[in-house]
């Protein structure tokens, strides 16, 4: 029994509702988890205590952040086998694998040390609750490596052979490390720390146009500001080199990124279509704004360098839902340099003696331009996994398996009624989430809070919590 | 088909997934237990006592079912595919309630009025245990699977056996969940536990010998296992099951605080093996076997270099976080 064409579409949309709402909030829990060792780790260095306190403000976000990831993340790993059974089967030996290293290997060690980190603050000695610290972050990012790799094998699947429709891997080595893993594992975890960047720089920002807190937060805008000088340009670099990884492997993808019909003649350029409009059924752009010769350098980094068009692939398959392919990659592009440029804007003004705590909140164009980015990485992202996935269609495995062949066959209201629930929890999550994010920002950091003393205690000194008096359920409020 | 060591790494991938899964029952059931215990309460700050014996802990020991499917996922691609196909239903239940539950210890933990975090997380964790049960009971009942499709309907899980097996995993949980309630609290909350556990207690193995008698007469494949050579083997196991039942039984009557919970733990896990064993060698009876079911050789000695390898120190970690959260609970909070 073959999926019928309802049945396969509404498989496809709900993964596109559960994959794009889930993806919102790893990127925090994978970039956060790294600034809150950063924080941690000046702590004890300085001594200071405003660094703790930054790192117990932000690790409150961090919570609520996590609770609904691990909630959205459930669903994506069954659904693999509940909707895509076909697919589960025919690749299961290397991607399912892939899945359980990355539960064994991260969420395990995600989840085993998070509830030291949160709540156990004067449960543990500072070394052993740094080295919590740190295992939740590398958790959260080897996930991400994981995750990257097994979906860079569904675009470049490498490692093995299809036998009867079913792979068989002969080479793991090859098989992980695929022509995209590093590509997409570096540009994937580089977005997470770049929007948590944002997203923090944004909310510190915020502050102190309030003028709340402003010396407390501007500490954390710089800091930003210093590892935004590197992710932001490293960023650009990685996306760049994605692109041309689709050019050479996935040019399908690639012509249908730029809107890019016709193959160049041998020694002429490629145009660049700046701004159009492509038109899968007349097999064109309806309008179009062009460089010429601009699209040979960009893809192929050669004044004449052959781009292959779309017209080269019969139109089942091609890539659908082109102008939406077309302009979020416009749209992920323009916001990765627009980072750039709002690094180097405060860093002229840093550089400048512009940012210090009694005149910092003057500069209020500078800091809108930090409150209206914080949903900005989150928007490339999504912009991001739609050139990603949209892109890689009809394939579920590039050049392998169809989307459809790999679809189970469900009967297509059992699959309407169970996207409709997705789409109304989901949506309910996200007004919950906000309403208790900005209450936690509204309510802001407790500047008095005591640092627990950096040195001594035991493994396990429960002692301290005793004559302090103090207990866990308080250390979460 | 099967190779001797082929066959040898399958079995050992059988053993260390249900290893997995009796972690998971256990941990994520007295986990769930709770959540169904507080349906039982209106009281904000025995709700906010009980969510918080769970609060640092709950998320690891969700991560024993994401594990046991990848692990799933990846040893035995077939079982995953067909299985999950066929129960679709409970599968997508079992999420729905995981996801509201998980959301509901940091919104309610936020929230001004925490009525419906509080009803999420009971529901959301009633509804999880009782879809965990209906897929228990299809899998015994067996499933519809030819040419490695799934080809029975989106309903045919359901019947009167596996709503039996889906009452006693449910009485099950709220077993584990009251004992483990009887070790982290004090007072009231922890008399209620007692009382909870011990009628749970009877439930469990009510509905424990009910399923034990009515599956030989049902499935052939079960009474074959249970009447053939291992017949004196496999009987060892209703009887450490019938021997813990009574020490737990006396251990309440003595207000043990920990004894309860490890007895129910030993109910639990002589049960798990009492099934993993009648199973064997099916996966998904009464067609696939663990060897048709499994990936070539080669994916399951890397997977078991990769997890197995593992284990022990997941095992280690998680086990240290509880020794770091030891002891009672007196105040509410997510903690």
């Amino acid at each position: 029994m073959h999926a019928v064409p309802a049945s396969i579409a509404l498989s496809r949309g709900q993964f596109a509702v559960s994959t794009s709402f889930h993806i919102i909030w790893p990127v925090l829990t994978i970039g956060l988890s790294i600034l809150l060792v950063v924080l941690e780790g000046l702590w004890l260095k300085t001594g200071n205590a405003d660094y703790y306190r930054h790192a117990r403000f932000w690790a409150k976000l961090f919570l609520l952040n996590f609770g609904i990831g691990v909630a959205t993340g459930l669903p994506l790993e069954f659904e693999f086998g509940t909707n895509w059974a076909p697919f589960s089967q025919a690749a299961g030996d290397f991607f399912g694998n892939m899945l359980g290293f990355e539960g064994a290997m991260a969420f395990m060690l995600e989840a085993g040390f998070l509830g030291i980190m949160l709540f156990g603050w004067r449960r543990v000695a500072p070394a052993i609750h740094f080295f919590a610290t740190c295992m939740v972050a590398l958790g959260g990012s080897l996930s991400a490596f994981w995750i990257m790799v097994a979906n860079s094998w569904m675009q470049a699947p490498a490692g093995g052979h299809f036998v009867d429709g079913h792979f068989l891997v002969t080479s793991y080595a090859a098989a992980i490390f695929n022509s995209n893993t590093p590509w997409g594992v570096s540009h994937m975890w580089v977005a997470a720390l770049e929007t948590s960047l944002f997203v923090i720089g944004g909310l510190s920002a915020w502050y102190i146009l309030r003028n709340r807190y402003s010396a407390f937060f501007l500490k954390s805008l710089k800091l930003v500001l210093v590892l935004a000088f590197i992710v932001t340009p490293l960023q650009i670099y990685l996306g760049d080199g994605s692109g041309r990884w689709v050019f050479e492997h996935q040019p399908a993808k690639g012509a249908a990124l730029e809107g890019h019909w016709e193959t160049n003649p041998e020694g002429q350029a490629a145009a660049w279509s700046v701004i159009a409009w492509p038109d899968k059924a007349a097999q064109r752009n309806d309008w179009s704004v062009e460089v010429p010769g601009a699209l040979s350098l960009l893809a192929t980094r050669s004044p004449s360098g052959q781009v292959i068009g779309l017209k080269k692939f019969a139109p089942e398959d091609q890539p659908p839902l082109l102008p939406l392919l077309y302009y979020a990659f416009r749209v992920m592009v323009m916001i990765g340099f627009w980072f750039f440029l709002l690094m180097l804007w405060s860093a002229w003004y840093w550089w400048r003696g512009k940012l210090d705590a009694d005149t910092v909140g003057h500069h209020r164009k500078l800091l809108w331009a930090w409150v209206v980015s914080i949903p900005l990485g989150y928007v490339a992202v999504e912009c991001g996994w739609t050139v990603r996935e949209v892109g890689r269609q009809p394939w579920v495995i590039y050049n392998v398996m169809r989307t459809g062949a790999g679809a189970s066959a469900l009967p297509p209201a059992s699959v309407a009624t169970t996207t409709v629930l997705f789409v109304v929890i989901y949506a309910l999550l996200m007004v919950a989430f906000l309403y208790f994010a900005a209450r936690i920002i509204r309510r802001g950091p407790d500047l008095d809070m005591p640092a627990p003393a950096r040195r001594g205690g035991s493994l396990l000194d429960t002692r301290t919590v005793r004559e302090a008096g103090d207990h866990p359920a308080k250390e979460a409020l | 088909m099967a190779g001797g060591v082929h066959a040898f790494l399958a079995e050992i991938w059988f053993g260390l997934l249900s290893l997995i899964l009796m972690l998971y029952v256990v941990l994520d059931g007295f986990d769930l237990g709770v959540g169904m215990i507080t349906l039982g309460s209106r009281n904000e700050h025995e709700l906010g006592i009980m969510m918080a014996t769970l609060g640092s802990i709950w998320d690891g020991n969700e991560t024993w079912l994401v594990l046991f499917g990848g692990a799933l996922f990846g040893a035995f691609p077939l079982v995953y595919g067909t299985v999950l196909h066929g129960l679709y239903v409970p599968i997508m239940a079992m999420i729905f309630g995981l996801m509201f539950r998980a959301v509901a210890f940091e919104f309610r933990e936020n929230a001004r009025r925490k009525r419906l975090w509080d009803l999420a997380f009971g529901f959301g964790s009633l509804l999880a245990a009782l879809a965990q049960g209906l897929a228990l009971g299809a899998i015994i009942s067996g499933m519809a699977i030819e040419n490695g499709r799934f080809t029975g309907g989106i309903l045919s899980w359901f019947g009167p056996f596996t709503l039996l097996v889906a009452i006693g995993v449910v009485s099950g949980y709220s077993l584990l969940g009251a004992s483990y309630l009887i070790v982290k609290t004090v007072g009231p909350l922890q008399a209620m536990s007692r009382r909870i556990a011990l009628w749970t207690g009877w439930l469990t193995v009510a509905v424990g010998m009910g399923v034990s008698l009515w599956t030989p007469l049902r499935f052939p494949y079960i009474r074959a296992k249970w009447l053939g050579p291992d017949l004196f083997w496999l009987m060892i196991l209703p009887i450490v099951a019938g021997i813990a039942f009574l020490m737990f039984l006396r251990s309440l009557r003595r207000y043990d605080e920990v004894a309860p919970f490890v007895w129910s733990i030993v109910i639990f896990a002589a049960s798990l093996i009492g099934l993993a064993a009648s199973l064997f060698p099916y996966m998904v009876p009464p067609n696939v076997t663990l060897y048709e079911a499994a990936a070539p050789s080669y994916t399951l000695v890397f997977m078991l270099t990769g997890i197995g390898l593992l284990l022990p120190i997941m095992l280690v970690y998680n086990g240290y976080q509880y020794l770091v959260f030891r002891g009672k609970i007196t105040e509410a909070g997510y903690g």
